[in-house]
């Protein structure tokens, strides 16, 4: 495991204090050019969306061979084909047919999954076999083409990595990095907590009329917390907002806080899960650098993945029994965004836990629903040329790095 | 609908398992979203005083594979956790209050039935 050995000292170099950051990312507003502009969106796609690492997948979406999952990304053009393979490895395609290029597995929505009975994938249109490793098994017909190089027309491959459970992909045909070195101490920051046991999953998305980045800066800051969470959140008064973290491309922080005023069935059915092994704050299994100090106080980790990925490590501690909620952000165009919220948690063993978890995944969800109430309002409001700028505070700083770090990318 | 049978000492939850229990997560949300404030302060005055004894019981039975009467008595249950916001914090008010369009939130995973 990449955290053997690893200390909160390890990553000291990370942490920045609110001093730190505004010398370093600066104070002045920030140009909101970037959102508004078409012409930037199609920038973005080149130099971040088919360069960078992409979360598509967990590996305990697909526990086993054959399990497939397909991801429709119009910020690629691509189908993506995320599939485990007979010798147990994930790999990923274009779903895409080498015959004539008709999708391989058909989808409905931006996700399907399925699985592959006999460990092959089988174009409808004129039944081309395709092993879930790759290469083209069978054609129908075979002898009737001319000429076909069917070694070379297995299923076009694309970059796949595996960082604690989380699947990758690089669109790059050669990407510059690997995934470990483009983690970097992101990587470090997370890595040593067992995602893989919360296989319980709410998924919820929608979509937002939007620009990605006005979707993902909403969810970037703690700012809001207090105003637009009056109604589910109420009194989660003093929150502290710290820890702050900047480690290249990604960035991080901690929510620390009472937490909300507990309503007395959210109480009734938080004391069931706290007194369960499986579901109680767990804040002990934390990476070493996230919360070090074991402050009971802790809620959750707040970081961003460049470009578009969330999550939210809570081990338990902050919404009952929750252990940890991702988010992602998927360019549908300049204005229209794919939002996909997850809420993870450890397999419920009675159906006591069970209606636990619909609660707290409730009052998560209704928390979701007023986040993005802001968005397409706020998207609007920038289109109109009112303003030029955001004014950023010192706890938007995710905010004003993510800014910078794609002013970064593109410029490259 | 006619009444679902509930285990001892729920029976009288009957009514209210009619109106609220249903298996799929999209299904109960179409039933809190025309819901009326009185509606909630129904259900929550019914519910909340028991929930203890309900999860009590509930924690006997696995998470899956419950007796139907039982299954009955989750469901009502799962209705409530969802609900009870609503009477909580929301002063009865079926939608969310200053929130995005519940009805545009896609459950992504099928909304596998309980
Ligand atoms: S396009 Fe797939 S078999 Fe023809
Ligand atoms: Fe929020």
């Amino acid at each position: 495991m990449m955290t053997t050995g690893m200390t909160a000292a390890d990553l000291a170099h990370t942490a920045r204090s609110s001093e730190d950051i505004r010398h370093e990312l600066g104070v002045d507003p920030v140009s909101v050019r970037s959102i508004r502009d078409p012409a930037i969106y199609e920038l973005e796609r080149e130099k971040i969306f088919k360069k960078t690492w992409l979360k598509v997948a967990t590996s305990w979406e697909l526990p086993k061979v054959g399990d497939y999952k397909v991801k429709e990304l119009a910020v690629a053009n691509a189908s993506v084909l995320i599939v485990r393979g007979k010798d147990g490895q994930i790999r990923a395609f274009h779903n895409v047919c080498t015959h004539r290029g008709n999708k391989v597995v058909p989808t409905t929505g931006f996700e399907t999954f399925g699985r592959s009975r006999a460990n092959v994938v089988t174009c409808r249109f004129h039944g081309w076999v395709f092993s879930t490793d790759g290469p083209l098994r069978s054609v129908p017909m075979k002898e009737r083409f001319g000429k076909l190089d069917s070694a070379c027309l297995g299923l076009r491959e694309i970059h796949c990595d595996i960082w604690e459970g989380f699947v990758f992909i690089n669109f790059d045909a050669e990407p510059a990095q690997s995934l470990t070195e483009y983690l970097g101490d992101f990587g470090k920051l997370f890595s040593g907590y067992p995602y893989e046991e919360s296989t319980t999953a709410f998924r919820y998305s929608t979509v937002l009329n939007c620009n990605w980045k006005v979707a993902h800066y909403a969810f970037s800051e703690g700012y809001h917390v207090p105003t637009i969470h009056a109604g589910s959140l109420p009194g989660f008064q003093g929150i502290e907002h710290t820890d702050f973290k900047l480690m290249g491309p990604h960035a991080s922080s901690t929510i620390y806080g009472a937490g909300m005023d507990t309503a007395p069935s959210t109480l009734a059915f938080a004391s069931m899960l706290s007194t369960t092994e499986r579901h109680r704050p767990r804040p002990d299994q934390l990476p070493p650098a996230i919360n070090p100090e074991r402050r009971a106080d802790f809620q959750f980790e707040l970081p961003n993945l460049f470009p578009n990925f969330i999550i939210h490590l809570a081990s338990g501690c902050g919404y009952p029994g929750m252990s940890f909620f991702t988010h992602q952000f998927w360019p549908l165009d300049h204005g229209r965004t794919l939002w996909e919220g997850i809420n993870y948690f450890r397999p419920a063993q009675t159906a006591a836990e069970q209606v636990a978890q619909q609660h707290v995944n409730a009052l998560h969800r209704n928390a979701w629903l007023e986040d993005t109430a802001t968005m397409e309002d706020t998207f609007s409001g920038i289109m109109s040329g009112t303003i030029d700028e955001m004014q950023l505070m010192d706890q938007e700083f995710l905010i004003r790095h993510a800014a910078r770090t794609l002013d970064t990318f593109l410029a490259a | 609908m006619t009444n679902p049978i509930l285990p001892a000492p729920f029976t009288d939850l009957a009514p209210l398992a009619a109106h609220w229990a249903r298996p799929s997560e999209n299904e109960r949300s179409e039933i809190r979203w025309s819901a009326s404030a009185d509606d909630f302060k129904a259900l929550y005055e019914a519910m909340m005083p028991r929930l203890d004894d309900i999860l009590a019981l509930l924690s006997q039975h696995p998470a899956t594979d419950m007796p139907e009467e039982v299954r009955n008595l989750f469901l009502l249950a799962c209705a409530f956790a969802e609900a009870s916001p609503h009477h909580e914090l929301y002063r009865g008010s079926s939608a969310v209050p200053y929130s995005f369009d519940a009805r545009r939130f896609v459950r992504t995973d099928g909304d596998v039935a309980l």
